[in-house]
């Protein structure tokens, strides 16, 4: 959904500093962001879509979760950051009603501009607030959400451990982050599976519909470089975060990370 | 947890658009519930499901989730035959103590009022799809199906009462069965208060014994 701004990266294969992985390739960190905002420049039109082909629509429940569990309700400030085409940013924005604020932040102009035509054509106004923001140096004050939330954005960020600090500090005490992510799942039959149809079903849903299989085999490689379900714990606890617990969903495909600011 | 968070959310997210299409059906139930419905409800259902559920007022919609609020304005408990029972419009589980609540008991009868009250128009959502005239010709065949259906019930019952009290003999009849059970109390009202004189005389019939052995027989 986001693309992020170049940095150090934990996991990254190069000796030197300013390498930086995009998919299995290494680039320049300088690199990164321009590479991921490429893609999703591309992508950003047929974004629901392809969401929905790709996963059969269980994206959606996936959402759905992280919205029951975020314990938003009325007069609650939110951040949905690399918010994309605003999918949790609508649900934010019933439950926060007319006292409360959802700001849905992306890097990407495209996707920005794809989310905000379409809350606005389905009459979601008055409580959303639209911010073209990095996720690793969020414009906002300390203290400031309720809750934050970054769905399927934090593997598209180069630094993610920064990231993580940045979601904290904006948090007020009290205030909860939710990491919806792509992740490891616990079965090896269906981590085969898994692979199978990302590697070959995904770039060729992606040639077919949106006119671009690279960048849905960028989408799959991310996913695997992506730290697994107890690495991010661990740097989500690092970041400051306390109670920090995660959801495996669908068997681990995916996995909602959850931490509590104290 | 209930089979999983995936499966979870896929169950809330069909009662969610069932129960707001049904509310959408009826607009002044759909008034009183919201006005019940002032803070987020939870439904602890127990075994054998141990499944909880919430209503979260969301805008103009109820949201169903399947995690508990943080902070419940009622909570009710029970197993789902109580709330099978209370969602027919038997408010006699709070009472028998069939659904426990936490919160405002109050608010627990005014939802249950709201919806009992519920009463969604499906001729009008049945009329968008297949047009006003066989919408209403349907209608008026299934609410005479479900009149007729209620009817028989009723009749049903009756009749097998009848035979089991008085052809076959197997119960006794409602009526004599009161006239035995009004004897029974009486009965044991009667024993109650014979119990009750018998303790009362009791340590003067001993008092008198125990004096006259003090007294000796000279007394005579």
């Amino acid at each position: 959904m986001s693309e992020q701004q170049p940095s150090r990266e934990p996991n990254s294969s190069s000796s030197a500093d300013d390498v930086t992985h995009f998919g299995f390739r290494n680039v320049p960190k300088s690199q990164k962001a321009s590479q991921v905002a490429d893609v999703f420049h591309s992508v950003a039109g047929k974004y629901d879509l392809m969401n929905d082909l790709m996963s059969m629509g269980i994206h959606r429940l996936w959402k759905r979760f992280t919205i029951e569990l975020s314990g938003v309700r009325k007069g609650h400030q939110v951040l949905d950051i690399a918010g994309g085409t605003g999918d949790l940013t609508m649900k934010f924005s019933d439950l926060v009603g007319p006292t409360g604020r959802v700001v849905l932040a992306d890097i990407n102009a495209s996707m920005l501009q794809v989310g905000r035509g379409r809350l606005v054509d389905r009459g979601y106004a008055g409580n959303i607030e639209y911010v073209q923001a990095d996720a690793e140096h969020l414009p906002f004050p300390d203290n400031n959400f309720n809750a934050v939330s970054i769905a399927f954005g934090l593997r598209n960020v180069t630094d993610k451990d920064q990231a993580l600090r940045d979601m904290t500090r904006v948090l007020k005490p009290g205030g909860k982050l939710m990491v919806l992510e792509f992740s490891k799942p616990a079965n090896p039959l269906l981590s085969k599976a898994y692979d199978a149809y990302s590697f070959s079903a995904l770039p060729l849903m992606g040639q077919l519909i949106a006119g671009d299989s690279s960048s849905y085999k960028y989408l799959a490689e991310s996913i695997r470089m992506h730290p697994d379900q107890e690495t991010l714990k661990g740097m989500m606890e690092a970041a400051g975060l306390v109670n920090c617990k995660y959801f495996n969903m669908t068997g681990g495909v995916v996995a909602l990370h959850v931490g509590i600011k104290p | 947890m209930f089979p999983g968070p995936t499966l979870m959310a896929a169950v809330t997210a069909v009662l969610e658009r069932g129960l707001n299409r049904a509310l959408s059906l009826d607009p002044a139930g759909r008034k009183a519930l919201m006005a019940a419905l002032n803070g987020p409800v939870q439904f602890s259902i127990e075994a054998p499901l141990n499944l909880t559920l919430a209503l979260v007022p969301a805008d103009s919609r109820i949201q169903v989730v399947g995690q508990p609020p943080e902070s419940p304005a009622l909570e009710l408990a029970g197993r789902p035959m109580a709330f099978a029972a209370l969602a027919t419009g038997d408010d006699q589980v709070f009472t028998q103590g069939r659904i426990r609540v936490t919160g405002d008991m109050g608010l627990a009868h005014q939802f249950q009022r709201a919806i009992d009250q519920l009463d969604p128009d499906w001729e009008a959502a049945l009329a968008d799809y297949l047009g006003d005239v066989p919408a209403h010709f349907l209608g008026q065949r299934l609410r005479g199906a479900v009149k007729w259906s209620r009817q028989a019930f009723r009749s049903l019952n009756a009749n097998v009462e009848e035979y089991i009290h008085e052809e076959s003999r197997s119960l006794p009849g409602r009526r004599e069965l009161e006239a035995t059970f009004e004897d029974i109390d009486q009965v044991s009202l009667q024993v109650e208060r014979l119990e009750a004189r018998v303790r009362q005389i009791e340590p003067v019939a001993t008092g008198s014994s125990e004096a006259t052995e003090r007294k000796g027989p000279e007394s005579w």
